[in-house]
């Protein structure tokens, strides 16, 4: 890509159903994979991944501080990364300051309070509170 | 004077009414703009599930998947979209008219349809004509959130893999361009299967390069509902856009007809008192005539 050029830089776009939410060039992208953290930084070879409920921690920020760090949440998804680009593809992404961790806290405590029967109902729970918990922490960690 | 005074009297109602139309329009506008920029917002997003679901095919993963299986339907599940309000033209009826006659063919093929109805408009006219609903929403307007689509949406891809259903119709209004939108039935459930990039030799290298974590069919196991979601929003999104567009077509043509309206009512007004002028000259002369005498 044309803009990437930059030394070190590379592009990364978070798109959700509604829009675009996010376009911007950093030094390196953390992304919250299926199973487990995975930083990309320029150069990286092309994967496509699946993505579990986390936050996306992008690092260096074009136009900020070096060590500058803008945190997401995103909710599952996919990852596309090719040619310097990071794409997150993702139902749900929410800044980490825009979150409110009383009522994360809350919905956690929620869906660990119920009671879940059946293999299938079990799994949804589990599912639930792993995206719960991941919200939660993002909302706690802090800059 | 009587006929005169009536002509005006409706005159002034019509251009009340040429007000209310002419504002309309203008909201209508305004709603539209905003409408078209989520629609085109939201293009980005299936852009690149199409992508990677391109990818997916080109490299030849094995894409048999519960909901691209099609099945011999036995249940059926039809989606209507309408619009809340009216003054909107054919927009409302146009949906109605389609989708009466997909349930009346269901129907005649003894298939038990669920059939659910977003707005008050698509609620009121099956309800007419006894059309058991299943589910009725009214909650979406000219900006249907992906946040409210999603539970609707969620819900037919469980009851699609429990077999409660085997086949979904969404019947809403796609919008083409700005001059065409047209009443449809579109099939989501079973997805149309992913097709591989048509670019021939080079698009299948740059697919090559790509790996996949987990697995490919892993991530088409997951990226296939999330693509159903993603349509699903796109026919919401579209409803939404056409509807705005009918309904300033429609309140256009109503100002305009006011225009000529209240032209040709101004000129029966004019003619009218003239006449009536001339009569009470008339009048005044045939009394002086027969004063002097």
């Amino acid at each position: 890509m044309a803009e990437t050029k930059q030394t070190g830089a590379i592009r990364c776009v978070i798109v959700t159903p509604e829009q675009t939410s996010l376009d911007t060039h950093a030094r390196s992208v953390g992304l919250p994979l299926f199973d487990g953290l995975r930083g990309v930084g320029r150069g990286h070879s092309p994967f496509i991944g699946r993505l579990g409920a986390g936050e996306v921690r992008i690092v260096g920020e074009q136009g900020g501080p070096a060590d500058a760090v803008r945190r997401l949440f995103v909710e599952g998804g996919f990852v596309e990364v090719a040619h310097d680009s990071v794409t997150v593809i993702t139902q749900r992404a929410v800044p980490a300051e825009k979150i409110d961790a009383s009522s994360a806290r809350a919905d956690l405590e929620k869906i660990t309070g119920t009671r879940a029967s059946g293999d299938e109902a079990i799994e949804a729970k589990l599912r639930a509170e792993d995206t719960a918990r991941a919200l939660l922490r993002t909302a706690t960690r802090g800059g | 004077m009587a006929k005169a005074r009536a002509l005006d009297r409706r005159r002034k109602s019509v251009r009340n009414i040429r007000k209310i139309t002419r504002t309309m329009e203008l909201i209508a506008t305004a709603r539209f703009k905003k409408a078209m920029d989520r629609s085109v917002a939201a293009r980005d997003y299936t852009k690149h599930l199409a992508k990677i679901l391109e990818n997916i095919a080109s490299v030849g993963a094995d894409v048999a998947h519960p909901l691209l299986e099609s099945r011999p339907t036995k249940r059926t599940a039809v989606l209507v979209l309408t619009g809340n309000r009216g003054l909107c033209g054919g927009y409302n009826s146009n949906i109605v008219r389609q989708a009466v006659a997909l349930l009346g063919q269901w129907k005649s093929e003894h298939v038990p349809s669920h059939v659910a109805v977003s707005g008050k408009r698509g609620i009121s006219a099956l309800r007419f004509r006894g059309v058991d609903l299943a589910e009725r929403y009214t909650s979406f307007e000219d900006k249907p959130e992906f946040a409210a689509v999603a539970p609707i949406g969620k819900a037919y891809l469980e009851a699609y893999s429990s077999g409660m259903i085997d086949r979904l119709d969404v019947v809403y209004t796609r919008f083409h361009s700005i001059a065409k939108q047209e009443a449809i039935t579109e099939t989501l459930l079973p997805l149309a299967p992913p097709q591989a990039a048509t670019g021939g030799r080079q698009v299948k290298l740059a697919s090559d390069e790509y790996q996949f974590h987990p697995s490919a069919s892993s991530i088409l196991e997951e990226i296939l509902p999330a693509s159903f979601l993603s349509r699903l929003f796109k026919c919401f999104l579209d409803a939404a856009v056409s509807e705005q567009v009918a309904r300033m077509v429609a309140m256009k043509a109503a100002t305009e007809n006011a225009g000529g309206l209240i032209k040709s009512l101004s000129r029966q007004y004019n003619r009218a008192r003239q006449s009536q002028i001339t009569g009470e000259i008339m009048e005044i002369l045939g009394g002086v005539e027969a004063l002097k005498k």
